[in-house]
């Protein structure tokens, strides 16, 4: 009508205003960009899903993370801001390339937190690596994404560590426990059809039929929330199921649905089924990666100080590991601002100086430093718990 | 329960196989069943504001997962699953009503302001509203509720009475739950063949979709009757969440899922038409529950879609429908 | 097109005026002439200010704005050395691609495909198999592009085919279980008969870069930020679709087109081609899609099942639909304006001054600088601070709060706005609820009552910005995407710059 062509203006320019005003998120040449400011805010951010499926994940993370920086910075005479960059798992991987691309270009941003993903990983490393920022992972477990003899590097960088171990670890570590505690015979993998559980999946199924054990794969979509059918395909002598999800109320489902069909099976779930809130079958099974820090000496102080902070929040398993990765980050950038006298040239130089990390009493138990070999903890472990009756997790191995 | 060790397992005589593909069977058609019910009553949502308005409503979807929503912050109000403050049966019928008349009133709200302003206009206009409204109720659930799931956690109701009562057909246990589901479902088709059919309004609804200039010119309120009849899609929507949130649990964007799901249960079934949205629910809920039980349930999703593309094909009515045919 | 006539016929027919002017010819009007319906659009426009500038616009040509738009996006990274700013102007040009593609089968051949993102996919997924290490096949990219743009045409008349007879409603079904079919195909494809054909979940790693001419094109810096030739060759491939389809449009073909949009039956009837007309359609929306996955699969360097969902499909038809479906110019400028929105709706630092400006701009477009403006601007600052200084007086925590986010107009919209430190669980969902009702309660409302009632929303909308809204911009962000569906096809259905489109029966 009578003002469209007043009106497209209009809205042109408010475009090209707001263009502009994202612009201001960090513009400076390159050497600008690299050099890093010792006395200044640095800023850590942490990429993972803070929105959508994966959120309540992620912002376990951020809270830990920021915990981390507030109470370990005055220590390490660092003022370090966590900054979260959301990377729903929706999205799909390549989005963690793309926010990735909003902190390269940010001087104060000496280390990255994260992506959290196997996923995001694989996409922005090379991003990342490039621009010499170095990259700790708190959760990311996709076993190729291992350095060293273990793993196929595809994620080619340097840059890139994890203070858990791989998928390569927890697989077998699963798998070894059903055979050798829990005496199955015949067990039952589900996967998913997303890289986190088929991977999970294959690493078990093939150490148990190396042991002899017989094994029925079952393969359903990220979506299902019914398993009926699928209950109806597990066979009524199983002993174990093997359930690698990564939402919790769906294993709590199903394992309903089997007692409901009169299975026996004994539910066992991996790092991303673990939540005690969701998953609470009496008698099941989940492992991961951190053992329940709250049974560790001197995470008394810690866990109290977190929860002062985040009074409704609940102790879960992704938040702790991501305490250490940001701990480790920030001992790294102290050094680096110490040998630099204060100022930090080129953030690739934090980089040189991770392998020399030890983090005695850390958060995780005993003292943590990475693995010469690779780029993951040395003698990476994964905790099996027990569901007792009351819904609380046990420590059983 | 820790695994009992066993020796191996007996050979197996044929009545032993027998049997249990016997119990096979029933276990999967119990499934299908209580899955195509669910289904039944969302096909009948679509079906009914098809009938009128020729239009597809791609909201109705999410319009179930604010019903399973509703139910669930009702479940918080009356102390939760574990413990609440009436008696099972009440809390069950409480929670199912305040979802009902939630979504009714839902509908009621969409069709005046996302749908009616568009009723003269080309019938991509409403259809392409439909998708925002959709996409605008699964986020605001995600922007209000957070993205996690929620489970109604009926496992915990009365200590379980919900699945541990019940019948048993052979090796099978039926569990009071399916039982409620199925029949809260078919008495509710029932009720809704009895509004449409007996009453009043429900004849004025049927008029209105045979021909809507013809039934305005007798005298029937035909804005009043599409009222009626997105209030009618939205309660069944309602009670479809809860039901569907009964037993499994439910998360803001389940709404696209649910309401593939559904219309293809009424095209299946033939849109438009009342009884085939029931028997499009109960088949597309036995088909699913076949295919992921005897063929594989990596391709079971994808065994659906084909099926159903075969028969936009080959008989884009469904199987009640009446051919459309376009007057010039 | 339609400017011809503007210039030539300045006379109305008898009884035309009076009878289209009469209802103000704002809404499609059954049973008219489309001319006539647009006499009173037509006469109105003339006037004031705008009309002039307007008038002034449309006599510049379509090339001449095209080169204009090329040309600063070409300038882009020279005002700006961030990596992330560049990076979003090509997401925005990969969006534009797109939505021109749509464009031609929901604008042009009024085909509604709920697929259209599958066969980006298509195009993105056909890309990392002939340039990665899948096959082991690594064709240089001038032959993969047009190759990949083939295959996606091929895509489209193939989905196209059994589709041809079906209408509206079932087109959209048919094509939505076609997207569900990619989607599934794709994320279970690791094990067709045995092999691995689209890597299921993992996705396809390590697509090759564009290479042109025997130089590879890295897809980073050495500093690890976005590479410009990136944009570039965006750019190019935007300016060359854009004028291709542009003569297409204005072709024997283009007119065919319009004609099967506004009535199908009626062009069977002139005899014009129709199942072949709907197929191409198809087919050339499919195909620039294809093309543009290209871009998009070189650029990140993998492709995943996830890449290519729902979401996706709801913004490109946002893009198409805001701008105008029909138009070119018009769902170029959507696209831009939905990609910077949803880039600046990330940060809640600056979306918050984006939210007020807006709610500034919708006043002063519903009042007009009139004494009511002045009176709900007032109304609504005082009521603010009223509300505050008596909520801070009952509970010191019910105001300590600061907006979300930080940025310069957080300090400042905390001091009108009640922001608590913690917010129970029940006010979310009760005022957002409260606000959508009161909102649409508003637009049955007239006169003072409606001012009356305006007042309290707005402060109400505040209010759910600063804590409920800005709190998670993720979900803000397609919740804001999915309103701005709704109310464009309500209150305008043709989009910015589309034509009004008026069925005859």
């Amino acid at each position: 009508m009578k003002k469209r062509g007043g009106l497209v203006i209009a809205l042109v320019v408010i475009a090209a205003a707001a263009l502009a005003s994202t612009a201001g998120a960090g513009s400076s040449t390159a050497d600008r960009i690299a050099a890093v400011n010792c006395s200044g805010t640095i800023k850590l951010p942490l990429l993972t899903p803070l929105t959508g499926g994966g959120g309540p994940i992620g912002n376990e993370q951020l809270s830990w993370a920021k915990y981390a920086a507030k109470s370990l910075g005055p220590k390490l005479k660092l003022k370090v801001q966590i900054v979260g960059g959301d990377t729903p798992v929706e999205k799909g991987p390549g989005e963690a390339q793309k926010v990735a691309q909003k902190f390269i270009s940010d001087s104060q941003v000496a280390a990255v937190l994260g992506p959290a993903t196997s996923g995001g990983v694989a996409s922005a490393s090379k991003s990342l690596a490039k621009a010499g920022l170095l990259h700790i992972s708190p959760s990311a477990t996709d076993s190729a994404l291992a350095a060293g003899p273990k793993g196929k590097r595809t994620a080619s960088p340097v840059a890139f560590y994890r203070v858990v171990g791989g998928d390569y670890v927890q697989g077998p570590t699963d798998a070894n426990y059903m055979v050798s505690a829990l005496k199955a015979k015949k067990v039952v993998i589900v996967d998913f059809q997303e890289p986190y559980s088929v991977g999970l999946a294959n690493a078990a199924q093939a150490v148990l039929k190396a042991k002899g054990v017989d094994v029925t794969r079952l393969s359903t979509s990220v979506d299902t929330t019914d398993y009926s059918s699928l209950v109806t395909k597990v066979p009524n002598d199983a002993n174990v199921v093997f359930f690698p999800t990564q939402q919790p109320e769906d294993a709590q489902t199903f394992g309903q649905q089997l007692l409901e069909q009169g299975k026996r099976a004994t539910m066992f779930g991996a790092d991303g089924t673990n939540n005690p809130a969701a998953f609470k079958l009496p008698g099941s099974y989940v492992s991961n990666f951190a053992p329940d820090i709250s049974g560790i000496k001197g995470n008394a102080a810690r866990i109290a100080g977190w929860k002062k902070d985040n009074p409704k929040a609940s102790l879960g398993s992704f938040g702790p590991p991501t305490y250490l990765a940001t701990q480790v980050e920030m001992m790294a950038i102290a050094r680096a601002c110490k040998a630099g006298g204060g100022s930090i040239k080129n953030r690739a130089s934090v980089l040189k100086y991770i392998r020399g990390i030890v983090v005695p009493n850390s958060i995780l138990g005993g003292t943590f430093r990475f693995s010469k070999s690779n780029n993951e903890p040395v003698n990476p472990k994964f905790y099996i718990f027990q569901i007792q009756k009351n819904g609380s997790y046990k420590l059983v191995n | 329960m820790a695994a009992r060790p066993s020796a191996g397992p007996p050979p197996e005589s044929i009545e032993t196989r027998l049997a249990a593909r016997v119990d096979t069977f029933i276990q999967l058609t119990l499934n299908g069943l209580t899955l195509g019910s669910v289904y039944a009553l969302i096909a009948l949502g679509y079906t009914l504001v098809y009938g009128i308005l020729k239009l597809l409503n791609f909201a109705h979807g999410d319009v179930v997962t604010v019903g399973a929503f509703i139910g669930f912050g009702m479940l918080q109000l009356l102390g939760g699953s574990t413990d609440p403050v009436v008696p099972v049966w009440l809390l069950l019928l409480l929670i199912s009503a305040t979802a009902m008349a939630g979504c009714a009133a839902l509908g009621v709200a969409i069709e005046r302001f996302a749908y009616r302003p568009l009723r003269d206009a080309p019938r991509i206009a409403p259809l392409i509203s439909a998708l925002g409204v959709s996409f605008f109720l699964a986020y605001s659930l995600q922007l209000l509720f957070g993205s996690e799931q929620r489970d109604y956690d009926a496992f915990s109701m009365d200590n379980g009475a919900l699945f541990f009562k019940g019948f048993s057909i052979g090796a099978v246990h039926i569990p009071l739950l399916r039982i409620l589901v199925i029949c809260a479902a078919f008495a509710l088709m029932v009720v809704l063949w009895f509004l449409v059919n007996k009453t009043r309004t429900g004849k004025a609804m049927k008029a209105t979709s045979f021909d809507r200039e013809a039934a305005a010119m007798m005298g029937i309120d035909v804005d009043r009757v599409i009222v009626f009849a997105f209030v009618l899609g939205s309660a069944l929507a309602g009670a479809a969440g809860v039901l569907s949130a009964l037993r499994v649990p439910t998360y803001p964007s389940a709404g696209f899922i649910t309401g593939l799901k559904g219309f293809t249960a009424a095209v299946i079934g033939g849109i438009g038409s009342i009884p085939g949205a029931m028997a499009g629910g109960l088949i597309l809920g036995l088909a699913e529950a076949y295919t992921q039980g005897y063929i594989s349930t990596k391709w079971s999703d994808l065994a659906v879609f084909v099926i159903l593309i075969l028969i936009m094909l080959f008989r884009p009515q469904g199987l009640f429908g009446r051919p459309d045919i376009t007057k010039v | 097109m339609s400017g011809h006539f503007d210039d030539d016929l300045t006379r109305p027919l008898e009884g035309a005026a009076e009878a289209s002017s009469a209802e103000g010819a704002t809404s499609p009007e059954v049973g008219r002439d489309e001319w006539v319906a647009r006499h009173g659009e037509r006469v109105a426009r003339r006037s004031g200010l705008l009309g002039t500038l307007e008038a002034r616009f449309r006599t510049v040509p379509w090339w001449a704005w095209l080169t204009l738009l090329i040309a600063t996006a070409c300038l882009i990274p020279v005002f700006s050395d961030s990596g992330y700013v560049r990076r979003v102007a090509f997401d925005t040009v990969v969006f534009m691609l797109l939505a021109l593609g749509l464009n031609i089968v929901v604008g042009w051949g009024g085909l509604l495909d709920l697929g259209y993102v599958a066969f980006f996919g298509i195009g993105a997924y056909a890309y990392a198999m002939l340039a990665s290490d899948q096959f082991g096949v690594h064709l240089p990219s001038i032959v993969a592009i047009p190759l990949v743009a083939l295959i996606g045409f091929g895509a489209g008349w193939l989905v196209g085919l059994p589709s041809r007879r079906l209408t509206g409603d079932y087109l959209a079904i048919v094509t939505l279980f076609f997207f569900q079919i990619f989607l599934t195909f794709t994320n279970n494809g690791d094990d067709v008969f045995g092999h691995s054909l689209t890597n299921g979940p993992n996705g396809i790693l390590n697509v090759d870069e564009l290479s042109f001419f025997g130089w590879s094109l890295p897809t980073t810096t050495a500093q690890g930020q976005f590479a410009i030739a990136y944009l570039y060759v965006a750019v190019v491939l935007f300016g060359i679709v854009y004028v291709a389809l542009r003569l297409l449009d204005d072709s024997r073909t283009g007119r065919a087109w319009r004609s099967l949009r506004e009535d199908p039956l009626a062009a069977e009837l002139m005899g014009m081609p129709v199942n072949w007309l709907k197929l191409l359609a198809f087919a050339s929306g499919a195909s620039v899609a294809a093309l543009t996955g290209t871009l998009q699969a070189s650029l990140v360097g993998s492709v995943f099942p996830q890449d290519f969902a729902f979401p996706l499909l709801i913004t490109v038809y946002t893009m198409v639909i805001l701008g105008g479906a029909g138009s070119q110019a018009g769902v170029v400028i959507g696209a831009i304006l939905i990609s910077v929105l949803l880039e600046v709706l990330r940060d809640p630092g600056d979306s918050r001054g984006l939210f007020y400006l807006l709610v500034l701009l919708g006043l002063v477009g519903a009042f007009r600088l009139s004494r009511q403006l002045a009176v709900v601007l007032g109304a609504t600052v005082a009521l603010g601070f009223v509300a505050r200084a008596v909520a801070g007086t009952i509970d010191d925590r019910w105001t300590a709060g600061v907006g979300g986010g930080g940025g310069r107009l957080a300090g400042w919209a905390s001091d009108w706005v009640i922001v608590p430190t913690q917010l129970a669980g029940w006010i979310a969902p009760v005022t957002y609820v409260g606000l959508i009702a009161l909102v649409l309660m508003l637009t049955l409302l007239h006169g003072w009552v409606r001012i009356a009632v305006l007042v309290p929303t707005l402060y109400l909308a505040a209010f759910v910005w600063e804590n409920v809204m800005l709190a998670k911009p993720e979900p803000t962000r397609y919740v804001v995407l999915g309103a701005i569906l709704v109310g464009v096809m309500v209150i305008r259905p043709n989009g910015l710059l589309g034509e009004r489109r008026v069925e005859i029966l």
